[in-house]
């Protein structure tokens, strides 16, 4: 009895842990331990890459049924953020007033809704005047940026040297020019949440306690606002200053930080009108991907860059071990008799933790637990007093973050250039397909599995001196199979 | 008397179905009242548009002295009304435990109405750190049902709680929501006729998306023509609702 | 009427094909316009038809009549079937490689080798391998939708539209590595491909013109009979219910399954003749973009209508110049931007919208026109 039930909860798992076995003593067997272990590493350290950028976009499908085909777009942007975090924020520096302000202004909706919700708007202006008072708001936000030299502020960090930091630290624009722009993005803030309290439109609930949130909100923003106006320079001075290592982990943190509040703000602006039309809602996040790929292309080129190893992962020699590594903090750890470079095994290290993390809150905090039940019946779940359209924003940043900090942990391994997200992104779909769709847990196994192929069918490719273009290809082939035997993936819901 | 929940001529559309046309009713606070009709003459919509679920394209939807119609179901909900789907649609995944927990408008709601919940479904707190899927179908709708008694809620909506249950399980059912009386208002929807007749006070009968009739529950008993005219043979509880 | 009902039955065949002229005066009024354009335009620029910018012209139009169909293709199946796919381009550079490999590698060496001729004794040697590549064109089409459709049997939904991305990603992938340099010229592609000099598009550009109109009209003329055919009206079914088609015993993966045929055998064609127009194949034709692309005409135009993906084409094409001279490098980013918006206010397209528009309107005639007789 108790056999069978192992068998029918963890038989997937099994088979799955068998195959490893049995392929890894054959790969043992026929590449010798060298080649094997260090093919099996560069495995682990691409499978957690795909995990990253898998585990996002694995919830927001099992949640909203959302494909969001700007995922590979946010880990790319988390590789830009991070980057330029760690090598010059002078451009995240100045742009960060700008939208802080913008943010400052739309959370007033609540104050303002009790007030708009009265006018006098005839029901088929609304639409209308909404629609004007947004077109306004782009309006003033081009004004705003008219004359600003978003360029020059992203090309800082292209010519940056890493030799003297602070020699990096390039002038922002004096306060005197500056100040109108974080006000007119304000007045943006503020036109967007005029739209947002649908003016005229009295069927809305005034929720009891919004009102002082927002107060404090805006007070904050505010505060916030000027506190990053003013420090434009010396904020990107004190971060050029601070230890490589230190800037290096702050940096995951901005990324992944960057990350959410895009994700949050596509799904409110985009996602969320569209969520009635799914195929719509493929083609708009399509065409968002297009639109931020254009954009960083716009801003840094489409050249490849290289952003350096923190300290941490770039001393020269080699460790012996792992634990000797945590002392000498060396380029490269011997490992099973293999020279391995640091910073992979960080990466690994990354994916292990971002799964980790994933596992505690999926099942220990409330927000996994309404997760994990909206997956199931979203119906239900609003029925029982949950906003779930909020939950939906929370996963859907949640996910964007998690994607954009794979980006900065990718971006001193991979080349940071536009196109990384594409490219992560069609390796992230077909880890979830592989996976199942909605399962955080198959994500993981289809990473693994995905990049294991991926290692080991690049060592292959090699040896029958093929390119490695040919391994890529045959991936498909690997979902294929997968797909053909069980048609939702290997831990997938039914559908 | 006074009415915790007034219906008042909604219209619901489903795509493009025109569902709901034209159904009205009242519940008196504290009663029992039962939805009555055949398979698709529109009571899990006509409770699925009094939580917003299906929202009403027209008509007034009084709860508690406001007006709740176009409020978001979760708004709605968190009001004070409680639902129980059909089909004992609790969360599989999750345990009995999160269950319960989720269902939780404030911090501490569990805990408070732990002993209560569990004087009524005993089961309940054997099975508290099993994961849905292991329950019985009895066990499943025992919980979808303390799973609403979790918070303070003014009315309960239960959808069909006999559902596919064995006759003993329906008997235990009876109890649990004629114990719930007391405490709350009941608005039911239930094929069988037996149990509907022993625990309701009122009734209204849906047909064809409209309520056709209503009353007191004891005159509908005495009344065998209207019951087989909308209800067909009496007692015979096969197959649900769509 | 009733007179023409009595009339024999040859008025009867004569009297239907008026009928269908004058229900589709617009298509053939287009087409006339079309067909004259050439003339007119070199007319009207005094310079012959076949220099200057009257050939210029001519193919700029060109390219839109090849787009035009492979983005009605798409809404064949997008559109008509509701079968959402990121694979289409792998049919366009599917046929686009197929021609251009066949006429670089095979056909001089069948032309070296063998001798076809016709009774009379024409030689008629290199019409025939130009046969024999669209042959193969037709061949290489069927096989690729067939493997489509076998994955969409079993393979539904968003794992479907991933999957299709992936098949066409790997043969893009393959299109450009360097394993097989010898033959597609890897991430270059294949220039200058031998093309019959008959049909040289530099040389004889205004008969190439004529060649892809009329390849145009043949296939919007398949397209439309296909569609309007209870075959055509099962796909709508598929696409609104599919459960509710396959109770009504419609088996979904048959028709599915003729759908991704079609559109791809439609699609193979039109990526064949373009290799040809463009004496190339490259990496980009079976690239992602194409897809999109092709996506992109289809929502601009109006999904489900046929034309307005033609129409969507020639307003890319077109407008996609000029635009391009203007924002130069950042025309991508606005392009994207106004796509965004496209999807998002207005999802019906151009076609679909006017069409949604101008019955609104009619109604709103008509019951204008009810009341002041009522009032009267």
């Amino acid at each position: 009895m108790r056999v069978k039930a192992i068998w029918q909860y963890g038989k997937v798992y099994i088979i799955l842990l068998i195959g490893l076995i049995i392929l890894s003593v054959i790969g043992w067997r026929a590449m010798g331990q060298q080649s094997f272990v260090r093919t099996a590493l560069s495995g682990l350290t691409l499978g957690a890459l795909y995990f990253m950028v898998a585990a996002g976009l694995t919830i927001i499908f099992g949640l909203m049924d959302v494909l969001n085909f700007a995922h590979g777009a946010m880990f790319m942007i988390g590789a830009y953020a991070g980057w330029q975090f760690y090598t010059n924020p002078t451009f995240l520096f100045g742009l960060a007033p700008l939208v802080l302000a913008l943010v400052a202004g739309i959370v007033v909706t609540p104050l303002i809704q009790p007030l708009a919700m009265r006018w006098a708007v005839p029901a088929r202006w609304q639409r209308t005047l909404r629609a004007v008072v947004i077109v306004v708001a782009v309006i003033l936000i081009i004004v705003a940026l008219l004359g600003l030299d978003v360029r020059g502020l992203a090309k800082t960090a292209m010519v940056a040297t890493m030799v003297d930091p602070l020699a990096e630290a390039t002038p922002q624009e004096p306060l005197a020019v500056f100040w109108k722009r974080p006000l007119l993005f304000f007045l943006a803030g503020l036109l967007i949440a005029l739209a947002q309290a649908r003016p005229g439109d009295r069927t809305q609930v005034i929720r009891s306690g919004a009102a002082p949130r927002a107060i404090v909100a805006l007070v904050g923003f505010v505060l916030l606002t000027v506190a990053a106006t003013l420090t434009r320079e010396s904020g990107a001075i004190s971060v050029l200053k601070m230890n490589a290592d230190a800037r290096f982990f702050l940096s995951l943190a901005a990324g992944a930080l960057i990350g959410a509040g895009i994700g949050a703000a596509i799904e409110i602006s985009l996602v969320r009108p569209l969520y009635v039309r799914p195929t719509f809602l493929i083609l708009a996040t399509m065409g968002l991907s297009f639109v931020l790929r254009e954009l960083t292309q716009l801003l840094w080129d489409p050249l490849p860059y290289a952003m350096s190893r923190p300290p941490l992962f770039s001393q020269p020699g080699k460790a012996a071990s792992i634990l000797e590594w945590f002392s000498k903090h060396t380029l490269t750890v011997e490992i099973m008799g293999v020279t391995f470079p640091s910073y992979r095994l960080f990466i690994i290290a990354l994916g292990l933790a971002m799964f980790i993390l994933l596992m505690l809150v999926m099942n220990y905090s409330r927000l996994g637990m309404t997760i994990r039940a909206g997956v199931q019946d979203r119906d239900m779940v609003e029925a029982l007093g949950i906003n779930v359209r909020r939950v939906f924003t929370l996963v859907f940043a949640l996910g964007a973050g998690l994607a954009a900090l794979g980006g900065i942990g990718a971006a001193p391994f991979a080349p940071v250039e536009p196109v990384m997200g594409d490219r992560f992104q069609m390796q992230g779909f077909i880890t979830v397909v592989i996976g199942g769709m909605g399962s955080y847990s198959g994500a993981a196994i289809g990473a693994l599995l995905l990049g294991l192929a991926r290692a080991f069918g690049d060592f292959l490719a090699l040896k029958f001196s093929l390119t490695p273009a040919v391994s890529e290809a045959s991936t498909v082939i690997i979902m294929a199979l997968v797909l053909l035997l069980r048609p939702a993936g290997l831990f997938g819901k039914k559908e | 008397m006074d009415a915790i929940l007034q219906v008042e001529n909604i219209h619901t559309f489903i795509g493009q179905f025109h569902i709901l046309q034209d159904v009205s009713l009242t519940v008196e606070r504290g009663s029992i009242t039962v939805l009555l009709g055949r398979n698709g003459a529109g009571k899990t919509t006509t409770l699925k548009s009094i939580l917003g679920l299906t929202p009403p394209s027209e008509g007034r939807v009084i709860f508690d002295g406001q007006d709740i119609r176009g409020r978001r179901a979760f708004e709605i909900a968190a009001m004070g009304i409680g639902y129980v789907p059909e089909h004992r649609a609790i969360f599989r995944d999750l345990t009995v435990a999160e269950n319960l927990k989720i269902a939780e408008r404030r911090r501490g709601d569990l805990d408070r109405k732990a002993d209560f919940i569990f004087g009524l479904f005993p089961d309940l707190k054997r099975l508290y750190r099993l994961p849905g899927n292991h329950l019985s179908g009895g066990q499943q709708q025992m919980l979808a049902i303390a799973r609403a008694l979790v918070p303070d809620n003014k009315l309960l909506l239960i959808d069909e709680p006999s559902n596919g249950l064995a006759p003993v399980l329906i008997e235990q059912m009876m109890e649990a929501i004629r114990g719930l009386s007391a405490t709350t208002t009941v608005l039911l929807v239930e094929q069988n006729f037996i149990m509907a007749s022993q625990l309701a006070q009122a009734y209204y009968i849906l047909d064809d998306g409209k309520t056709v009739h209503s009353g007191a529950m004891a005159d509908l008993v005495k009344d065998k023509a209207l019951i087989h005219r909308y209800l067909g043979a009496v007692g015979e509880s096969v197959g649900g609702e769509r | 009427m009733a007179s023409q009902s009595k009339s024999p039955k040859r008025f009867a065949a004569l009297d239907s094909l008026l009928q269908g002229l004058k229900r589709s005066r617009g298509s053939l009024l287009v087409l006339a316009v079309l067909i004259l354009f050439p003339f007119v335009f070199a007319r009207i620029t005094g310079t012959s038809v076949n220099e200057g910018p009257a050939k210029y012209w001519q193919g700029q139009f060109i390219a839109v009549f090849i787009m035009a169909i492979f983005a009605m293709s798409y809404d064949l199946l997008l559109g008509y079937t509701g079968i959402l796919t990121f694979g289409h381009a792998a049919f366009f550079g599917g046929g686009a490689y197929t021609m251009a490999l066949f006429l670089t590698h095979v056909a001089p060496r069948f032309v070296k080798t063998y001798r076809v001729s016709l009774p009379g004794g024409l030689d008629v040697t290199e019409p025939s391998a130009f046969l024999l590549a669209i042959l193969l064109v037709v061949v290489v089409s069927l096989v690729l939708g067939l493997l489509f459709s076998i994955v969409s049997v079993r393979v539904k939904g968003v794992y479907f539209a991933i999957i299709t991305l992936a098949m066409a990603e790997a043969i893009h992938i393959l299109s450009k590595a360097t394993d097989f340099v010898k033959w597609t010229g890897a991430d270059e592609g294949l220039h200058g491909v031998p093309v019959p000099a008959w049909i040289n598009p530099t040389q004889y550009r205004l008969r190439f013109y004529f060649i892809a109109l009329a390849f145009a009209v043949v296939m919007y003329w398949l397209a439309r009979r296909i569609v309007n055919s209870p075959t055509g009206r099962i796909f709508v079914a598929l696409r609104e219910n599919e459960s509710r088609a396959r109770m009504i015993g419609y088996n979904p993966a048959l028709y599915r399954t003729i759908a991704f045929v079609v559109s791809a055998l439609i699609a193979g064609l039109a990526g064949a003749l373009f290799s040809v127009w463009t004496v190339s194949a490259t990496p980009s034709m079976t690239s992602a973009v194409t897809t999109v692309n092709a996506l992109i005409m289809t929502i601009l135009g109006g999904m489900g209508t046929l034309v307005g993906p033609m129409l969507g084409a020639a307003v890319l094409e077109f407008f996609g110049q000029f635009l391009y001279q203007w924002f130069g490098a950042r025309w991508p980013l606005v392009f994207g931007i106004i796509f965004i918006v496209l999807v998002m206010f207005l999802p019906y397209g151009i076609v679909g919208t006017w069409r949604l528009r101008s019955a609104q309107w009619k109604r709103r005639w008509s019951l204008r026109k009810q009341r002041a007789a009522a009032q009267e």
